[in-house]
Parts: C-alpha cells; structure tokens; sequence
C-alpha cells in the first residue's frame, strides 16, 4: 500500500461529485417538502457541498504528499536496521533511495546489498503512513460534506458562498505572481547575502579579474566587470546594432510600404524566426556562424580570432531579437494617428520624408521603450551565449575574440560538481541578482515609457 | 487681378533635379525596407536550409549485413525463459554479444566487430525474443554500423574507413534505412542506439505539468485581475509583478527553482516535476497578459446585458466572458507552451542536464526535455552526433511550428470584430 | 470678372464627371465642379454623402486610402492630375489641405511651418526660411501669439491655434489651392470666428474650398456652395441663390434643417 497522490484525489474529486449531486438533490427535496422557493438553483446548493467536501481533503492531500515521505524516512533511520548506514553523503542517499525503491514496488530486487535489511522497515512505515494519510484525509472529506450538507435550507444563501470562494480562489491566482516575484527577490537576496559574507559587494561589481575556479578556493576572485562587460558588448552592443536596424525597416516596411499580401506572409514568417527556440540559435552559432566568422578574421589577420567569438553570439542574438524590435516598433508606429501621416502626405512630402521626419520622431518613445525592453531580453539571454560566446573572461573589445557573459558564468557555476554552499554556487546567484536588477529597471523603465507614449495618442 | 502662375516654379529644371532626387532617396529608402525583410527571411531560411541539410542524414541510418548462424555457434539459453521479464539479462548472460562480434568479424574480415556498432546485438537480440526459432538456423541480420562506418558511408566513402567501406559497399552488404532507434530510445553514448524519445517524453510530461499548473492560474488570475480587481496598491502590485515576470530572463527562473524547490522542498531533482513547476512559473505571466487582452476585447455591452438580466458579477464572468475570451486566451497559452517547450536554461541549472539514458518512468523519475537533449548531443565529441542534433532540431522545430500554426489558426478562426 | 458671376472663365481647378470608389462600394457619383481662383467655394450636405471623399480627390490624398479608385477628369490649370506624368508630390504642395481635426506635428512651431519648404526645397538659406515661415504664420493671424516661443511644441497650443499652425504648415509652401475639410468642428466659437477671419483674408491668394457642416459658416465665408448628396451633386451656385433660392427641393429641405 503506498501512497498514490494521484489516485487519491481522483478518489475525493469522485467524492465531490457524489456530493454534489447529494447537496443538489436534498435542496430539491427540501424546496419541495417545506413549499419553498430556494434562494439559490439547486446546483449552487451541490457546489455548496462539493467544495466543503473536496478543498479540505485536497489541502490535507497536498500537505502530507510533502511531508510524509520525510516522515517515513525518520521512521527508517530510527529503526534497528539503519545503524550500519554510512553516516554521510553520496552513499547513505543511494542505498536508502534503493531501499525505498523496493518497498515501493518501483524496482524489483536492491541493487545494494546494503539497502537489502532496510526494505522492511521501509515497507512497513509506507504502510502506516499511507493508512493514516488516507485515513485523515477520508475523514476530513466527509466531515466537510456532512457539515456542508446539513446547512442546506431552501432559504440558505448558496450561490453567494460559493461565489464568495470562487472570488478567493481568483484573488488567490493572482497573488501567485506576487508570491513568484518575493520568491525570486527573496532567494536571490538570501543567497547572495550569503556570498557576499565570503566576498565583498565591491569586489563582484568593480572588480576586474574574474577567476572563480581557479583550483584553490584561496586564489578564486570574482570581479564582475569582465562579465559585464562581455553581457554589454554581446547583447547591447553587437545585438543591437544587428537587431535595431533590421528590426526598425522591417516594421517601417510593412507598416508603410508592403502591400497586404505581402503583410499576410512576412508576419508569420517573423512569428517563425521568434518562436525558434534559443537552443537552436546557439547551436547554428557554434556550428556555422562561428567558424566562418574566425576564417573571416583570420583572413583580415585580426588577432585573437576564436571560434568562440563575441560576434558570432552577438549576430545570432540580434537575429533572434528582430521579430521583437519589429513588433514593438510596428505597434509604435501604428500607434501614431493617421492624421499625423495625412498632415504629412498632404504637404507634399514623399512617404520616406513622412517616416523619417514625423512618424519615428513621433512613435520614438514608444520605439525607446521597445529597444530597452530588447536589451533587457538580450542580456538576459542564455544558451547563445553558453553555447557560442565561450567562458574565458576577457576585457577586449575585439569583437572577434572570446569573451563571457553573466548567464554564461550562472550556468557554469551551477553545473559543474561543487558543493552547493561554496562561494562558486553562492556566487551564480549574487550574479543572477545582478542581473534581475538590471533587467528589472529597464523593464520598468521601458514600461513606464511605453505606456506613457500610448497614453499621449488615446 | 487674377493670379494664374505661382510664384515657385514646380517646373523649373531645379525643381525638377530636386524631385527627382527625392525620389531616388524614396526608392533607396524602399529598398532598404525590402532588404531588412529579406535578411530576416534569409537567415531563418539558411537556418532551416543547414538544419535540414544535415538533419535529414540523422533520420537514416547505415546498416551491415551479418550472417550469423547459431547452429554453428550455439547461444545456450532456455527457450522457456524468453518470454521472461528478465529475458535481457539471459540473453546477454549466454554470451550474445561475443557471437555477434565473432561472427562479424567472420564475415567482415579482419576488424570487422569494429564495423558494426557496439550495441548491434541488442538488435539481434530483440530479434530473437521476437522470434526464439532464429537459434535453431542460420539468419543474414541487418546491423546497425558503426558510428563512423555510418558516417563514412553517407560520405560517400571518404577518409581511412571509407576504402572499407567502399569495399562493403560494392559486397552489397550495407543497406541504409530509418533509423528507428532514434525514434525509440532514450539517450546513449553510441549515436547508433542514441534516440529522443526518453527526452520527447520528458518534454510531453514537463509541459504538462506546466499548462496543469500555468493555465488555471494564470486564467483565473487574469480574471481577477480585469473583472474583480479593485483599484488599489495591492492590484497594482500584482500588475507590476505579473509584467516584469513576463520580462525577467528566463535563467533567473532556473535559479528561483534550484533554491527553493529543490533546495528547499527538496522536490525530486532533474525530474519533469521540478521542470514543470519551473516552466509554470515562466510561462503563467504570459498567460495572464494574454488572457487579459483577450478579456478585455470582450465588449462591455454583453457584461451589461447579463447584469442587465439578473445575472451576478461571477455567473456575468463564467458564462459569458469567459467563453467569449476563450479562444484568445487558447492562442495565448499555446503560444506560451511553445516557448515553454523550447526553453533550457531554467531547465540548465535544476539538474536536467545530466546524462539520462532511461525513458523516464514517471513525473518524478530523472528526465531530460527535447531542447536539452540538443544541447547535450551538441556538446558531443562524436561526429555521429553532429547529425543527431539536427535531426532533434527538425523534430522539436516540428513540434513547435504545429504548435504555432494551431494558435495562428485558432486566432484567425475566432478573431472577432465586435 | 465679377465673383457674383456664376460662370467661372478662369477656372483653377476643373472636375467633369468623377466618380470615386472604395472597393465596390460608389461614393462619388457623375461629379462634375469647376473651382474659382478668387473664390471660396463650399461643400455641404449630410453626413456620408461623399464631401471628404471629393474633397480629397482633388489633391489625390485618396491614393493613400487602399483600395481607392477615382475615375473621370480632374485637372489644375487644366493639367489632369491623374495623368502619369504629374508628379503627386508636387499635386499636394500646389493643392494644401487642412483637417478637420487639427494635426501639428509633435515638433516644434517653427519646425511645423518649416516642414514643407524644407521638403521642397523653398528656401535656400536660413534666414529665407525664416522669412517663409514668418510670412506664413503672420498671414494664419498665429504671428502675434507664438513669435516668441518658436521652438515649442506645436501640440502645446490650443486647439483653435493649432488648427491656424495647420494653415500656417499649409500655406508655408505657397499652394495654389487649400483644401479645408471642417476645419472649425473641433473649435469653440471664438477659435471659429478667427479662422473664418482668416479666410476671408487668404481669399483673393488662394483657391480656397470648404468642407463645412455649418450653413451660417458656409454662407458667411464663401461666393460659392455645391451642394452633395448620396455621392451626387446636387446643385453648384452662388451661395446667395443656394441659400435664398435653391432650385432643388432636396437642396431646400437640407438648408431649411428638414434632414441632416
Ligand atoms: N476609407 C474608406 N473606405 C471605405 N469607405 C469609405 C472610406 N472613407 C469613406 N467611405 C465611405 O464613403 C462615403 C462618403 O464618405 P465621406 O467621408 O466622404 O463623407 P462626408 O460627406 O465627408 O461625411 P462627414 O460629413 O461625416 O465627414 C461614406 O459612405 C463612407 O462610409
Ligand atoms: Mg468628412
């Protein structure tokens, strides 16, 4: 017997529904017998009794689907079996989780011989605690249900409880970006802190030798600005000069210029280009782009030329960022009223003067606002750059040579094989604060001004 | 005193020069429009040309024909226990794989074992589970080459094995066919048995734990936020809250997850669980943002006429916005599934780029996703790999265009103008 | 030749038998109007029957609508503008318009009445330029209020002053003709009468047609009033005939305010 979360709840969402009916049965039945108009249509009643029935159980379900397994391995590790379990580490996990496996009917035989004495225990504290899990969570589903249940009166005010929960349950989705928010701010926050007791602020921001696994952790150094640097040059710099561009006379083509038909074909195709995933960008930097770009500087002689190359990721980036830069600038530009354009056309002007001189100088903001929020997807972007830009931290600003960026760093950081608490994980995420804090000002910022613009023209 | 001639001469040679300057500058300025669409269109169609190019060798694979004759050399196995649960590990007990090896050596020359991959017994051996009676005779097997006898030959026999392989060729003892391993299996260090479906899977169950989770949120929230919400500090919170989400890279996310899921809840690592609750909290901003556009492009009129009949605020929002908005907030979602689908750094750095070589059993087991899967194999050393990639790429492109393709549709079909 | 002569000898524009369509749908029908050098001629009738559409026609602002085909004879000093070999730029600079509502660009005042002879070429240096625009916002009776703060923005002004900015911008580059479609709509009365002032003024410089749903407005300001209805003309005249003693019944009921 092991505890199915799954099965469970389809379990009380089938105890639910029974009460459902049952609630809008007896409501009926009540209505009819005392000759009373019921305030509320019967299946507000059934709702009434189903939501009793099935929210405190499915509440209970989840918090002891969190809980009982830690509890079951407490009951393990004071029995007699687990005294001769290594004290520590990789071990101990492997032959409990082997051990585990077994009682649950998810393995056949132990793989360890060591987890061999400890499928008993295991299997017998699986059985307590499901039983007393399903046990608790029956109870409490009929303990809803029948209080529900009693409370149904042709005059009870149903519909306006259950519109009530309902009301609670949308607050409560909302509140989950919130919730989302705080958690990012706040495990950013606790573990940077945590970083920052080993090295100083001052050094992660200003300093300029980044070296975090140096082989001896007395030798690591962790200046940022090399990172930052390579996050500016890859993504608001070379992205950019590739992506504005591009991005502004696709938007100015299509708005002005292209003929519906054509509008109809370019715009999926642009919908296409953005919904490639970035993994896919990386990789045809690495595998194309990369290479041709070090045989083009290694032609021109240029030195330091590597296959790792900031230009290659930049230009990749940028490709990958046009369909956004032209989108927000068509929304910008569609957004100027027609009658600045008439006004335009009606003194003679050629439609390139109406663009250049009065459509983008007025849709600029809201433009402005779409570029910020385009360097802020650029620098936040990763698997380019883990795949193309290379992890060697050089301040150059050849863009032919390697150079690394902070989502670069993250990801390296976090996946190599250290000990979670040292100062190289510590730091990926005092990194990756860094980086929410950027990003999280030019949203603002570029939001702000956005909306702003659109207010102007309403 | 009637004026007939203006006082600026439009006709004037001058004039003339000038207008015709003005419109080189309007063509130029066109044609730069035309070029900046047709850059974008030529990088997506280079793109899918070199994806496509060596993808297409990925689908394929070259095999070898072996002979083996088992009366010869005999595989002592129980024909009873065949059907067993645990027929693998009898199988490969009795020694099949050196008989494999020996009989290609046999029939390949000298280092022939080395031609065929060092997993082609598996193949034989789902044969004989398949069939028991091929132990009792002799059988001409198709197997699956070697990582570079496959690459040789799609080569067109170039290098140091492309002589021996050219020799095969002219034998007629290598025939190409789909690869289907790549279709069936999970993850291997041999690109001849390396194969997504451990990774198609993963993909399958992360994604939906996220819509599970992403969809009701984020509908119900949006809800909220356009029907219900007073206008107060804490409603403009939760806005400011919900449009940065949508703007934060999607990497701080991966680290939102690995400190509080994984290290704190100590949620199974690596497994699709983790990945979904990760790609929920991603995507659900996107879908609140879609949802709310689509909300609001429901027509005031039809939430007055309901209040107008009696209906109250939350029968008004179930029973008739709610369905009118359902179509945009459809294309929204699987436009934001799609992302989700194709997202790997979040996914980076809660452990799912570990090397899986099971299909995973269920939402807590390890898995790896489709998009990680290509950036594994895109790290190979091997060559076999190269194609292995694009060929993931093809498919997970495949999935995402039909994806996209269903929103587009569905926007268009349902797109009202009120 | 008097402006009290309903025969116009010396028309400075000419319209025979236009038809205007958008898509398949016939807005203009069989128009034909000759347009007075001297003269402010105004358009009337109900909503919808074609004024804009006519008016816009005649300096080819109907070629930026998709989907818009205008058909007959519509010449400048007896040059069909329609022809390939008139150059639409040059139509728009001669024939200027003004808006119904007004539409400064979000530059500067000096930079909106600059617009156009900087477009075109008009002046060859600095100070001619200044003169141009000095020249222009002066005759929009604008020249007293904002000679001191050029270099503000046009869309800071008043509605009323605004609308005599568009008219400055239209009149900077020296049209022959300007077209004003409701240019007092979204004015309050005071804004209205200057405007009316102004046109009063530029008569005698400029063709001038008005689109107008303002029958005081119409018989004030103009000689001429063509009279639309359902995308046909019905009854061109002097304004005094049209208002005292229209011909048509159509064109009575309208005037005397039985529909609108
Ligand atoms: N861009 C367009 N596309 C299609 N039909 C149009 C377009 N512009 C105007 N129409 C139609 O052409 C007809 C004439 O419109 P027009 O704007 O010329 O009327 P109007 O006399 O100026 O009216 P109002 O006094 O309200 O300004 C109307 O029926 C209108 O619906
Ligand atoms: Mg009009």
């Amino acid at each position: 017997m092991t505890f199915n979360a799954a099965a469970l709840l389809l379990l009380i969402a089938g105890l639910a529904l029974i009460g459902w009916i049952a609630g809008r049965a007896r409501s009926n039945l009540l209505a009819a017998r005392a000759q009373a108009k019921l305030h509320s249509r019967p299946q507000y009643h059934g709702w009434y009794v189903a939501l009793w029935l099935f929210a405190p159980a499915a509440l209970f379900l989840a918090v002891w689907s969190a809980v009982s397994p830690g509890l079951i391995t407490n009951d393990v590790l004071a029995s007699e079996a687990a005294k001769d379990l290594p004290a520590f580490g990789f071990e101990r996990g492997a032959i409990l989780s082997d051990a585990r496996n077994v009682a649950q009917g998810k393995q056949d035989a132990v793989r360890i011989p060591a987890a061999a004495p400890l499928v008993a225990p295991y299997a017998d504290a699986t059985h307590l605690y499901a039983w007393i899990g399903i046990g608790a969570m029956l109870a409490l589903a009929l303990a809803g249900g029948l209080y529900a249940f009693t409370r149904i009166k042709p005059d009870f005010r149903a519909r306006t409880r259950v519109e009530k929960i309902v009301m609670l349950v949308l607050l409560l989705a909302s509140l989950v970006a919130i919730l989302t928010t705080f958690g990012i701010v706040l495990s950013l926050l606790f573990e940077s802190i945590r970083f920052f007791r080993l090295v100083s602020p001052a050094e992660l921001l200003f300093g300029t030798n980044w070296a975090p696994t140096s082989g001896a952790p007395q030798d690591d150094t962790f200046g940022g600005i090399p990172l930052f640097w390579g996050t500016i040059l890859i993504g608001a710099i070379i992205a950019m000069i590739v992506a504005i561009p591009i991005g502004m006379m696709t938007a100015v083509y299509l708005t002005q210029y292209a003929a519906p038909r054509v509008r109809r074909w370019v715009k999926p195709l642009l919908e296409i280009l953005a919904g490639v995933p970035t993994v896919v960008y990386g990789y045809f930097a690495a595998l194309t782009v990369a290479p041709a770009l070090r045989e083009f500087a290694v032609m021109l002689g240029i030195p330091n030329a590597s296959t790792e190359s900031a230009l290659a990721a930049g230009i990749v980036m940028g490709v990958m960022i046009i369909p956004f830069v032209s989108s927000m600038a068509d929304d910008s530009i569609n957004a100027v009223p027609q009658a600045m354009r008439d006004g335009s056309l009606a003194l003679g002007a050629t439609p390139n003067e109406t663009i250049r001189q009065v459509l983008i100088p007025a849709a600029l903001p809201g433009v402005m606002g779409g570029i910020l929020l385009a360097v802020s997807r650029a620098i936040g972007e990763t698997m380019i750059v883990v795949m193309a830009a290379g992890l060697s931290a050089n301040m150059t600003a050849n863009p032919f040579a390697s150079v690394t960026t902070v989502t670069a760093q993250i990801v390296k950081l976090l996946t190599g094989d250290q000990e979670f608490d040292s100062a190289k994980t510590l730091a990926a995420f005092a990194l990756g604060l860094v980086l929410f804090v950027v990003t999280l000002l030019l949203n603002i910022v570029a939001l702000r001004i956005v909306k702003k613009y659109r207010e102007a023209y309403e | 005193m009637s004026r007939t001639t203006s006082p600026t001469d439009w006709k004037g040679g001058a004039m003339q020069a000038r207008i015709a300057k003005r419109y080189a500058a309007e063509r130029r300025f066109r044609l730069l429009g035309l070029l900046a669409v047709l850059a974008s269109g030529a990088f997506l169609a280079f793109l899918l040309f070199v994806m496509v190019g060596n993808g297409l060798r990925g689908f394929t694979y070259t095999n070898v024909a072996v002979p083996i004759d088992f009366k010869a050399m005999p595989l002592t196995v129980d024909a009873s226990r065949l059907g067993d649960a645990d027929a693998d590990q009898v199988i490969a007990g009795a020694g099949l794989a050196d008989i494999v090896a020996f009989a290609a050596d046999e029939a390949l020359g000298d280092g022939g074992s080395a031609m065929i991959s060092e997993n082609a017994w598996k193949e034989v051996r789902t044969a004989i589970k398949a069939d028991p009676e091929l132990l009792q005779g002799s059988t001409v097997f198709h197997l699956p080459a070697s990582s570079e006898v496959d690459i040789a030959a799609k080569d067109g026999g170039k290098g140091a094995t492309g002589a021996k392989v050219d020799a095969l060729e002219r034998d007629g003892k290598l025939s190409t066919g789909i690869h289907w391993p790549f279709f069936r299996n999970a993850d291997a260090t041999d690109p001849a048995v390396a194969g997504i479906w451990g990774a198609l899977k993963g993909s399958v169950l992360t994604i939906f734990i996220a819509f599970l989770i992403a969809f009701p949120t984020g509908v119900l929230a949006a809800l909220y936020l356009e029907e219900y919400a007073p206008k107060n500090r804490w409603t403009d919170l939760i806005e400011v809250s919900i449009n940065n989400l949508a703007a934060v890279p999607s990497i701080i996310f991966g680290l939102l997850a690995l400190a509080v899921f994984i290290n704190w809840f100590g949620i199974c690592q690596a497994s699709a669980l983790v990945g979904g609750l990760t790609l929920a909290l991603m995507t659900m901003p996107v879908i609140v943002i879609a949802s709310r556009n689509a909300i609001k492009a429901v027509p005031p009129s039809i939430r007055d006429a309901a209040l107008g009949v009696g209906a109250s605020p939350v029968q008004v929002v179930f029973h008739h916005v709610l369905p009118l908005a359902l179509p945009g907030i459809l294309t929204g979602t699987i436009i934001g599934m799609a992302r989700a689908l194709g997202e790997t750094a979040p996914l980076l750095l809660i452990g799912m780029r570990a090397f899986i070589g099971d299909v995973p059993g269920g939402i807590c087991s390890p898995a790896t996703v489709l998009p990680m899967q290509i950036f594994l194999w895109s790290d190979e050393v091997d060559r076999g790999f190269v194609e292995k990639t694009s060929a993931a790429i093809i498919v997970l492109l495949i999935v995402l265009l039909s994806m996209n393709a269903l929103a587009i549709y569905l926007r268009n079909k349902f797109e009202k103008r009120w | 030749m008097t402006q009290d002569d309903l025969t116009i000898s010396d028309p400075k524009m000419t319209a025979h038998n236009v038809n205007v369509f958008y898509g398949e749908k016939q807005a203009i029908n069989d128009v034909s109007i000759d347009v007075g050098t001297e003269l402010v001629t105004a358009f009337i009738g109900p909503s919808g029957c074609g004024k804009s559409t006519f008016l816009r026609s005649l300096n080819r602002m109907n070629d930026t609508v998709a989907g818009a085909k205008v058909t007959g004879h519509i010449a400048l000093d007896g040059e069909d503008i329609y022809a390939p070999s008139m150059d639409v730029v040059q139509l728009r600079a001669r024939v200027g318009m003004v808006f119904q509502k007004p539409n400064p660009f979000p530059k500067s005042i000096y930079d909106n009445v600059a617009y156009g002879p900087r477009i075109h070429g008009l002046a060859p240096n600095k100070s001619d330029l200044d003169g141009i625009v000095e020249k222009a916002l002066m005759r929009a009776g604008l020249w007293d209020e904002v000679k001191d703060r050029l270099g503000e923005s046009g869309t800071a002004l008043s509605g009323g002053q605004q609308q005599r900015l568009c008219i400055a911008r239209a009149i900077a580059v020296d049209p022959e003709v300007i077209l004003m479609d409701e240019p007092c709509s979204a004015l309050d009365p005071i804004a209205t009468a200057k405007i009316e002032e102004l046109i009063h003024e530029l008569r005698g410089k400029f063709a001038i047609v008005i689109v107008t749903h303002n029958m005081q407005q119409a018989a004030r300001v103009s000689q001429r009033t063509a009279f639309f209805h359902l995308g046909t003309l019905v009854e061109y005249g002097k304004t005094t005939d049209i208002f005292t003693n229209p011909k048509q019944e159509r064109t009575k009921d309208y005037i005397t305010g039985r529909y609108g």
